[in-house]
């Protein structure tokens, strides 16, 4: 049932990547518990703008939990504390009037602070350059069912396929290691017959990509995959050291 | 101005390939000496970029979010159409060319369609050999349903990924090019000018959206994959980012803009809660498969949905439409909820919504069976309504969607301002006044994996590579133009913020020019929509400054498009004095009030042609034959 | 050589060797384990048991080197994890809440491993570099064990190891890519029962052995 309700928000400010950033604490008020978290954040922001202040800038784009464009770290849980879920698809009945609600950018050294919430993933990208990918020109491509796949094959693809790219897997992890993001690639093009003959340069080629971006090492500590808005699970992990030791040793 | 759409000659059928023949190619040892512009990475930016790059052309790729996997492409749910006919049930390049025609109204060009039709094979091709994880049967085969108002089953999908699935294998091909140094990257930028020399696209300014320099970019051609205009009416299902500047800009360069009064409502979107809320959200149609929709037979009637016996319901899709019943393609699923929720029969806290009732399909194959098609949309309802769905029936409601209209295109895609392409949503060409279900991502692929590399070597061809460089007057000129704008909306320094604006903006469509419109709504429209552009332009607060990043200056540059843009929404709307699709003028319609077409006087496609600041654009038509279709009224029945 | 070295001076490289080197203690413990059972038997069944493994030889030459060597692997990777893991987020979060996936073993590895470091170091001095001229490594251990601030220590080096393992054994699978949804929790409750009975194991002999 739709209610109102009143909270302390304690934001990350920074101006941009060069200078250093601190909390600051802001009320929202009114705030009705049919919101999603990011239009909480617009109601505090359209106040702000209405007093010629500098709005918290912050990611966003589809809103549906799909683009991976949006998320923080928000009471100490990447993307809020609800289970698989992203922070544009958290809805304010998940707190109470009266809370403190701390809110901070993902922290990693690969993700550099561009302005308050706002984190540089490119890192991302490069990892994906490096051979997240099936290397097939347009045209030329045989029939679609020529190769079967197996139905749990295609499913356990589609299990990794399912990675939004948000980032939250690195902000979660205590070590800000990026394996389950790039696991999840390794494991989806693995998987499947189309992706096997580049398999054992893609792990290679993306695992020292990954080294290059300055994330940390995989503790096998899981909590990206407690934090992982599309519950991928370490299991890809586990696929991708094996397409590494395979692939070392060929 | 004179619009030629270059249609080939000669049977349907060979049409494409006889043009592919006739096309000029350039010589691969030159390819490098071109570069292309491409603005977004959706489906459409992304596969042309990676397709032109693999050609051998030097390509330079922009997009508005912080990486090109981002894009509006990936909400899509529900499917991707190909004529493959593997479930032999019937289907072929004809019958899903002909349904596509009539689903449009018969407001589509038969050329380009039939080439879609052909060419959707070769995408399933292509994106299986990409890695895409489509759905498959037991026995490792792809997967098909039906969908979207088709009697064939010929959408392929994974889970209810479909459109992030596609978009992250031309994200794929697309970074493999980065990595090859073929396609340079620019994320984080808005296209805020296009820039001509000589009457050709040669290039763009864009607003590096983290520094906020004002960057200057030439190449050889210009490519707009920038999307659509859904969000013209602030709530819609797009995302946030989505917006018309760049088509706008094209527009007041010269470009012709079609159909913009082509809109489309998705008839399954979670229902408006309240003021704050800042997008809607779409349930993917297939719902519609299993789902049956209803409202009570009793207006007012408060009653919980499960106390409601079936003699008290009024499923009224099925009433009206025995043979397609709760498929019926979207224009017509959404004007029936709008037609009873208008009569009072509406449900939910505004009353309007209506119910999408799962019960019968849970008792029939089990609600494991409905989990595993849906289950990822259940539980998205279930996460913004915090209602159960596998208890009570949804609630929806119908939403802007996707916009049919875009940027006029000819057979080649190239606008009429020479050099400038436009591809998926961004242009006009494929989907008449209504696309069915599952044929965005058909077109927006179409367009950038097998299209425009042929059509644009043919253009490449007689030009000479690199023959501007961003020295040019014209360049100076229009990144002043660009500053100059920047600076005045940063000085208004009102009282209103842009969003505010734009949600009124956004209400005026909805209520005069949505799912139904008429003459007197159109007029007063456009009066108040004059009225919010003065306002816009003399009351707007912008806080901070245009060096850095400021993303309220990107919305504000944004609205103060979608301003202008909606006196042409409007004016088309009201010049198209018939109903078809997506467009309903309440004074066009049968006795059973569905759309009434008028082929004799409005069998064409209206482009617009800018005119100058606050003057009425200049309509131009290009008439639409048909020679493999039939006129006739669309019947669900 | 450089395909190797490439291969271990990578992130996932490490982790290899981590876990290799982890399951070859882990292998080690069991032997320990079952060999200080004797302890159990008296003064007689424990020495003749030492006696018995000196009179190897060169066998026992080997695997201490090689213990060494692992040792020497397992600490320096282990370090420079840390070091790493350390700087991989420069700033840190105000507030930071567990997911749900940290386990006590898993969040205290490196704090962990640099106990166990003092302890083996403090271990080895008291026993293996011990005078073993005068005294039977019987005596040396109960005349050790008389202090109750050695079985103090050791008695909390045994849980100390205990949590080590609880993590570092169903992870090294993991890291060796041995993850499957038949066998891990399998793994993952022989871990449990593996640090249960090594902390236990291992834990009790002092205690024991205080009452001689």
């Amino acid at each position: 049932m739709t209610k109102t309700i009143n909270l302390t928000l304690k934001v990350w400010r920074q101006k941009n990547g060069n200078v250093k950033g601190r909390m600051e604490t802001y009320e929202a008020r009114g705030i009705s518990t049919d919101m999603s978290f990011l239009e909480m954040i617009d109601v505090v922001n359209e106040g702000l703008i209405l007093k010629g202040e500098d709005p918290i800038a912050f990611d966003h784009d589809c809103r549906e939990g799909i683009c991976g464009m949006c998320g923080a770290v928000v009471n100490g849980r990447p993307h809020g504390p609800e289970k698989g879920t992203t922070l544009c698809q958290l809805h304010m009945r998940h707190f109470d009037d009266g809370d403190e609600v701390v809110v901070e950018p993902w922290r990693s050294r690969a993700f550099k602070v561009i302005k308050d919430l706002v984190v540089d993933r490119s890192a991302f990208d490069s990892i994906i350059q490096a051979g997240g990918y099936i290397s097939v020109n347009t045209g030329g491509a045989q029939d679609a069912n020529a190769i079967p796949v197996p139905q749990n094959v295609a499913e356990k693809a589609m299990d990794a396929a399912e990675c939004i790219g948000c980032g939250a897997c690195v902000a979660a992890c205590p070590n800000a290691s990026a394996m389950l993001f790039v696991s999840a690639k390794v494991s989806q093009l693995a998987l499947l017959p189309q992706g096997r003959p580049e398999a054992a340069g893609r792990v290679k080629a993306m695992v020292s990509k990954m080294d290059d971006m300055g994330f940390g090492h995989c503790g096998n500590e899981r909590e990206c995959e407690a934090e992982c808005p599309k519950n991928i699970s370490i299991v890809n992990i586990a696929r991708m050291n094996r397409e590494f030791i395979k692939a070392s040793l060929k | 101005m004179k619009l030629d759409s270059k249609i080939p000659d000669g049977p349907i059928a060979e049409k494409w390939d006889r043009h592919k023949f006739d096309l000029k190619l350039v010589n691969p040892a030159n390819k490098r000496k071109y570069t292309v512009i491409v603005v977004g990475t959706g489906l459409a930016g992304a596969s042309a970029s990676a397709s032109l790059a693999e050609l051998g052309y030097n390509v330079k790729t922009f997009c508005i979010q912080d990486s090109p996997r981002r894009a509006h492409s990936i909400a899509a749910q529900g499917g991707i159409n190909a004529a493959k006919n593997y479930q032999n049930d019937g289907d072929s390049v004809f019958r899903l060319f002909y349904d596509t025609v009539k689903g449009g109204d018969f407001r589509a060009r038969e050329a380009n369609v039939y080439r879609l039709a052909q060419i959707s094979n070769n995408i399933i091709d292509q994106c299986v050999a990409q890695g895409v994880p489509f759905a498959r049967e037991y026995g490792g085969l792809l997967a098909n349903r039906s969908f979207g108002g088709a009697q064939v089953s010929r959408t392929f999908y994974a889970r209810g990924q479909t459109g992030q699935q596609l978009l992250l294998g031309a994200y794929g091909a697309l970074s493999r090019q980065v990595a090859a140094k073929k396609v340079t990257l620019f994320a984080r930028r808005d296209m805020l000018e296009l820039v001509l020399v000589d009457g050709k696209a040669k290039g763009i300014i864009t607003r590096n959206l983290v520094t906020g320099d004002i960057e200057k970019h030439a190449g050889d051609a210009v490519i707009l994959a920038t999307g659509g205009y859904g969000n013209v009416f602030f709530l819609s299902t797009n995302a946030m980012a989505c917006n018309v500047t760049a088509a706008m800009r094209a527009y007041k360069k010269g470009a012709c803009f079609a159909n913009p009064c082509f809109t489309q409502i998705h008839p399954t979107c979670i229902p408006v809660h309240g003021d704050y809320q800042s997008k809607l959200t779409l349930m993917s149609e297939s719902l519609r498969n299993d789902g049956r929709v209803w409202v009570p037979k009793t207006i007012g009637d408060k009653r919980k949905p499960a106390d409601i016996p079936d003699s008290e319901r009024n499923y009224f899709l099925e009433e009206k439409y025995p043979s397609f019943g709760n498929l019926v393609p979207r224009d017509v699923a959404s004007r029936n909820a709008k037609e009873q929720c208008d009569k009072g029969f509406g449900v939910g806290e505004t009353g309007y919504a209506v119910y999408l009732d799962f019960k019968d399909a849970i008792a029939r194959d089990g609600e494991d069976v409905i989990r595993k098609k849906y289950g990822n949309l259940f539980t998205m309802y279930e996460k913004i309504t915090a209602e159960d769905p596998y208890k009570s029936p949804m609630m929806i409601y119908p939403a802007s969607h996707y916009t049919m209209g875009g940027l006029w295109v000819d057979y080649n895609l190239m606008s009429t301002i020479n050099g400038l392409f436009v591809l998926g949503e961004a242009n006009f060409s494929d989907h008449g006044a209504n696309r069915l279900g599952a044929s965005a991502l058909m077109q927006g692929l179409a367009d950038g994996y097998f299209i425009i590399p042929y059509t644009l070597g043919a253009y490449l061809a007689k030009e000479k590579p690199g023959t501007v460089n961003t020295d040019h007057d014209a360049f100076t000129e229009a990144s002043s133009d660009v500053v100059t704008t920047l600076d005045k909306l940063l000085s208004i320094k009102g009282k209103r913020t842009c969003d505010d604006i734009h949600r009124e903006l956004g209400k005026i469509l909805w209520d005069y020019c949505g799912m139904s419109r008429n003459e007197e709504g159109l007029e007063k429209a456009k009066t108040l929509v004059k009225n919010l552009k003065k306002e816009f332009w003399t009351n707007v607060t912008v806080p901070g400054t245009a060096a850095g990043m400021n993303q309220t200056l990107e919305r504000a540059g944004r609205v103060a498009e979608f301003l202008d843009f909606s006196l042409m929404l409007l004016e088309d709307a009201r010049t198209r004095r018939e109903s078809c699709g997506g467009h309903f003028n309440d004074a066009f319609q049968t006795d059973e009030n569905e759309a009434l077409r008028d082929d004799e006087h409005f069998s064409h496609v209206a482009a617009w042609e800018y005119n100058g600041e606050d003057r009425e654009p200049i309509l131009h038509k290009e008439p639409l034959v048909f020679e493999h279709v039939t006129l006739s009224q669309r019947s669900y029945k | 050589m450089s395909w190797l070295t490439d291969t271990l001076t990578s992130s996932i490289g490490k982790k290899l060797l981590m876990a290799a080197s982890g399951l070859f203690f882990c292998c080690f413990l069991v032997v320990h384990l079952i060999g200080n059972l004797t302890v159990f038997g008296g003064s007689e069944t424990f020495n003749s048991y030492v006696d018995h493994l000196h009179s190897l030889g060169p066998l026992i030459r080997i695997a201490e080197v090689l213990m060494a060597i692992f040792a020497f692997v397992h600490v320096v990777t282990g370090l420079s994890l840390a070091l790493d893991n350390f700087k991989a987020r420069p700033v840190k979060y105000e507030m930071k809440k567990n997911g749900g996936g940290r386990t006590l073993g898993s969040a205290t590895m490196p704090y962990t491993g640099l106990v166990l470091l003092l302890f083996v170091l403090v271990h080895l001095k008291g026993f293996h570099f011990a005078d073993h001229t005068s005294r039977s490594v019987f005596d040396i251990m109960t005349g050790a064990f008389s202090d109750p601030v050695i079985v103090g220590f050791y008695v909390f080096a045994m849980a100390v190891v205990a949590v080590h393992v609880s993590h570092g054994f169903w992870s090294a699978f993991q890291t060796l890519g041995l993850n499957h949804e038949k066998y891990t929790p399998a793994i993952k409750g022989l871990s449990l029962i593996f640090s249960l009975t090594v902390g236990v194991g291992f834990g009790f002999i002092p205690v024991w052995l205080s009452f001689f």
